[in-house]
This record gives structure tokens, C-alpha cells and sequence, in this order.
């Protein structure tokens, strides 16, 4: 089993000691949107995960959407949208997301396959303060391409951490909610996924290195045994996951989705889809 | 109110001007700005005061930065000579309690909800972070104090000749929410319980706030202070705007997930005709939405 994005929060926070600690002073009193070329916080990150690839323009391979200013920092959505189609000849294989100045910058690394109709991702992020969002697309042929946008997070008393303990007996439970009222075969559909989970972070002050913070580290959608979302994801996105994609249902068959957290727990929830059968919404 | 007396303070040196107005026998409270926190204000946002018993002084709430402490503490100087033995923090909220260190000395135990500790381990740095960003090297000295009595439920600080009842709340405005209550005086501090003019801020749950301000309704307080803006409708009267304002929002996002709004399209379309009533409108209503959309969305 992979661990690959604990290990890499662990790394990440042993990196942010040493650099985020040396930059912190010069970005803690600034308000304007800063120089995206310039950031001291993303130099690190990017040769961490990226290497001395070279990094193209992304705006004509996928668009980052998030408000400017974030209403709520404890939960900002943003969408990822692919502005290409996912053909087998070339197609989007992996978007990173990336909040760059979080303890734990990686958000999210999304997988995606020529099947996946479009790439497409709308999930929900915390923020520890104002901060780049960048979102790298990795293509089939292996060439990085990258969008950025800037988030104030609001002031006042907006913070990441979410506002409510949640009852442990109701920790991993799921539920899907369907944007349409019904399905029909070989149409992509839109799907909320929803994880009821604390994603405890490690941004704690009292965070306790023998006891691991409990957050999500993967989730797996399938549909009819064939993968529609899969991804490795950390403490940067809000407590009570979200994840809204795009699945083509070839014929009947199972929505079945599989979570792992930190602590080693596994949750599943499944549905049987059929064609005009009216789905669970809101 | 013939029986109101005010005091003015003011102190160059601290930048911070505190105004004290006397709403009960020994009740001492200074109405903080509702402009958005700066360097120029210092973070002087929140409703603060302290209360005057026979043997030592209660703070409730030491106001948004240490200059704001000090100042609270220096006016507080001109009114009693008697020692602080309690600082009661309602929540944690950075207007509320970043001006703790100006009260700290043997003997001052700090008061907070139990469920405090919590939000103050994961809020501490981004909150010391926001503050720095907003108010510079006026920042300095700004600290977390962590509280060292603790309340369950309810307990009682004796002033001498003057009771405080101090009382836990089920999550309301934030999990962790404190009132202050003295029974002599029929005098309540709500902390941001209760908002008046400046927009309810929804840290917690929105249904959790509509029940605490039901039952708030029916405590026999004849003299309030709410944590933001002054009324002088009687009690329980001035909860009536908050409430509305709460159950609208309540009622329209839980209408906004029926039609499968997004969460975006929700937090554009909800509550948007209540703008004109309320002072930072923009900052607060928007996140309040947000903080609504994902309680409710779990309901069914």
C-alpha cells in the first residue's frame, strides 16, 4: 500500500521548517497579490516534486477557478477543469494541487485516464493564509503544464480549522448527490462525493509527532469495476471531504467509492446506478 | 439612563482610545470599532469591559491586541485600585482575546469554555500569522494565553459581594461559547452571542445558535452586552434582529440544496436582501453561507 502522500506531508513539514520559517517574516505583511514567478514558497515545493522539469503555460490545458478572496478559510471550494478533451492520443494522466504556502502544500494528486471523458475536479480547500493555489497538469506524453491563482483567505475569525468535533460513530460515512435527477447510459454525469471525516491537520500548534493527525490519504471511485477518480489527498482540503467529477456510466452497474485515512481505517460506499431510475439528490 | 456614568480614557502613548461607559452598578464596558481590523485600531473591534466586586475585578474579554489590553487596563485603573482575579475569555476569537498578556500576573486565572483548548491548538498560528499581517510590529507582544480554569457547565466567581455565573453554551456562534451573568444587577455579557448592527458571524453551527438564542430568551437579564453594536431595546428584545437574520439564512441554503445549488451558486444567492441591514456585510455573510452549506448538507 502506498503512503506516498504521508510521507510526503512528513517531508513537507520538515521542508517548511527550514525554508518557511526563513521566508515567513517577508510575506507576513502582504496584502498585494505577489510576483507568481518570483514566490520563495513555490521554488522549494516545485524542486521537490517537480525537479528541474520544465514547467509550460497551462492556460490552454486546464483552468484553476477559486474566489480571490475566500469567504471562509476553513473551506474555499475550487475547481480544476481540464480545457482539453481526454483522448487516448493525449490526454491529461495526473493533476497536482498545490496550496503553496500550507504546511503541507500537496492538496491533492488526482489521477485521470483517457476514459475519464474530461478532467475535472471540484473539491474544497482550508487555508492557513494568503497563498498562491497552483494546479499542475502532467500529460500523457509527460509535459508539465500549470495555472495559478492567487487567494487572499478572509481575515476576521476565519481560520483552517473547522469549527466541530465530529462523533466518531459517524466518521467515514459517505453519500453521493447527483447534479441530474436521473441517469441514461453513456452520458457523463456529475457526482458529488461526500466523506463525513475530521481531516485532522497537522497545522495543529499542539501537533504531537507520536501521534499521527487522522486525515484522508485516498480516495478510489470506481464505476462497474473501472476507475473514474483516484486520488492521493492531505490535510489541506476541509474536514467532510468533497469531491464533484465527471463519470460515464457505460450500462448498469456499482458507484463504489473507497477511502483510506492515517490511522489505517477504510470506509466504502456503493450504489447501483440504472438508467432513469430516479438518484438521491439533496 | 440617568444612573449611566461615562468615563474617557485616552492614552497618546498607547494609540488606543477607551471609552468606558458604566451600563450596570460596577458593570464597565467599551464599545469596540466595527471597522475591519488595522494598524490604526489595533484590533479594537470587540465589546470588552470588567466587573467590580468588593474584594478583585473580573476582565470579560481583554479586547483584539495587547495595545488594546493595556489601554483596557489603564482606563479599568481609573475606576478601581482593586486587584484583576479573574479574566474571562468567551471565545476564541482574535478580537476578543489577544489582549490577554496585559492582565497577566500571579494570581489571574483565565477563564474559558472547556471546549476551548481545542480550537485555540489548531487556530493559534494562523490567527498570530492574520494579526502580524494586519497590524505589523503593532503586533508584537499579542499573545495566546491559555486558560487555567476551565467551565464544564457552569461555575461562580466570587468577587466579593458579587457573584458571577459564568455558563457554557452548546455549539452556538463557536463550540466553545461563555456568557457572563451577574444576578444582582440582572446585568449579562454575551460575548458574540449576540450581535447588534455588525453581521452574526456563524463560527459554529446556525441551528446550535437559533436554539442557544432561545433559551438565552428566557434568562432573566434586565441589562445586556452583546460582543459587537449597542441597543437600547429592552431584553430580550434585541435578540429579535440576529435571530431573523439567522433563521433566513437557515431557510434559504437549506431551500438553495433542495434545488441542488452548488456551493458557490448558494453562497451568490442566499440572503442577499439583508445587505442594507448590517455593517460588514461583505466579509461576514458570505462565509456564513459557506459555514451553513456544509452543516446542512449532511441533513436528511
Amino acid at each position: 500500500m502506498t503512503k506516498w502522500t504521508s510521507r510526503f506531508a512528513v517531508a513537507m513539514i520538515a521542508l517548511l521548517a527550514v525554508t518557511g520559517m526563513a521566508v515567513k517574516s517577508a510575506g507576513a505583511n502582504e496584502k498585494a497579490e505577489p510576483d507568481p514567478q518570483k514566490s520563495q514558497y513555490w521554488t522549494p515545493i516545485r524542486q521537490m516534486m517537480f525537479g528541474d522539469r520544465e514547467i509550460l503555460d497551462g492556460k490552454d490545458i486546464l483552468k484553476v477557478y477559486l474566489n480571490t478572496r475566500a469567504d471562509d478559510a476553513s473551506t474555499v471550494p475550487v475547481s480544476v477543469k481540464a480545457q482539453i478533451d481526454q483522448t487516448p492520443e493525449r490526454y491529461i494522466k495526473t493533476v497536482y494541487l498545490i496550496v503553496e504556502r500550507n504546511p503541507s502544500p500537496a492538496a491533492g494528486v488526482f489521477q485521470f485516464s483517457p476514459e475519464s471523458g474530461r478532467a475535472q475536479v471540484e473539491t474544497r480547500l482550508r487555508f492557513e493564509e494568503y497563498s498562491f493555489v497552483r494546479a499542475v497538469a502532467e500529460m500523457s506524453d509527460g509535459k508539465l503544464y500549470m495555472g495559478t491563482k492567487w487567494v487572499k483567505a478572509a481575515g476576521g475569525c476565519s481560520a483552517p480549522g473547522g469549527a466541530n468535533r465530529i462523533p466518531a460513530h459517524l466518521v467515514g460515512q459517505m453519500k453521493f448527490r447527483f447534479a441530474d435527477d436521473t441517469l441514461e447510459y453513456k452520458k457523463p454525469a456529475l457526482v458529488q462525493l461526500m466523506i463525513r471525516h475530521p481531516n485532522e491537520s497537522a497545522l495543529s500548534s499542539d501537533f504531537d509527532a507520536d501521534k499521527v493527525p487522522q486525515f484522508v490519504r485516498s480516495v478510489s471511485v470506481t464505476y462497474a469495476g473501472k476507475p473514474v477518480l483516484s486520488a492521493e489527498v492531505d490535510f489541506s482540503l476541509s474536514d467532510n471531504p468533497s469531491f464533484r467529477f465527471f463519470f460515464v456510466p457505460e450500462g448498469e452497474g456499482e458507484l463504489q467509492a473507497v477511502v483510506e485515512d492515517t490511522h489505517d481505517k477504510r470506509y466504502m460506499h456503493r450504489m447501483t446506478i440504472t438508467e432513469g431510475v430516479p438518484l438521491p439528490g439533496s | 439612563m440617568g444612573w449611566l456614568a461615562a468615563w474617557f480614557v485616552a492614552s497618546a502613548a498607547l494609540a488606543v482610545e477607551i471609552e468606558l461607559e458604566e451600563v450596570a452598578p460596577g458593570h464597565f464596558v467599551h464599545r469596540g470599532t466595527m471597522e475591519e481590523r488595522s494598524a490604526e485600531n489595533l484590533g479594537d473591534q470587540a465589546n470588552i469591559g470588567f466587573v467590580v466586586g468588593e474584594r478583585c475585578v473580573a476582565v470579560v474579554d481583554p479586547g483584539g491586541s495587547l495595545a488594546v489590553g493595556k489601554a483596557l487596563k489603564a482606563a479599568m485603573r481609573k475606576v478601581t485600585d482593586k486587584p484583576v482575579c479573574h479574566v474571562v475569555i468567551t471565545h476564541f476569537h482574535p478580537d476578543h482575546f489577544f489582549g490577554a498578556a496585559a492582565f497577566r500576573e500571579s494570581g489571574v486565572q483565565f477563564v474559558a469554555h472547556a471546549g476551548y483548548a481545542r480550537t485555540m491548538a489548531v487556530r493559534s498560528r494562523p490567527y498570530l500569522n492574520a494579526l502580524r499581517r494586519d497590524l505589523g510590529a503593532a503586533a508584537d507582544g499579542s499573545e495566546v494565553i491559555a486558560p487555567t480554569m476551565f467551565v464544564d457547565k457552569v461555575a461562580t466567581l466570587d468577587l466579593g459581594g458579587r457573584s458571577l455565573e459564568l455558563r457554557a453554551w452548546s455549539v452556538a456562534h463557536t463550540d466553545h461559547d461563555l456568557t457572563v451573568f451577574d444576578a444582582s444587577t440582572g446585568t449579562l455579557w454575551l460575548g458574540d452571542l449576540l450581535f447588534v448592527d455588525h453581521t452574526p458571524v456563524v463560527d459554529g453551527s446556525i441551528r446550535g445558535f437559533l436554539e442557544v438564542l432561545d433559551e438565552l430568551a428566557r434568562l432573566p437579564a434586565r441589562v445586556y452586552v452583546p460582543g459587537h453594536g449597542r441597543t437600547d431595546a429592552p431584553w430580550p428584545d434585541g435578540l429579535i434582529p440576529e435571530r431573523d437574520y439567522l433563521k433566513l439564512v437557515l431557510d434559504e441554503t437549506r431551500a438553495a440544496l433542495k434545488r441542488k445549488r452548488t456551493i458557490e451558486q448558494a453562497v451568490d444567492e442566499v440572503g442577499t436582501t439583508e445587505a442594507s441591514r448590517w455593517v460588514n456585510f461583505e466579509a461576514f455573510h458570505r462565509r456564513n453561507v459557506t459555514t451553513t452549506y456544509t452543516e446542512l448538507e449532511w441533513e436528511e
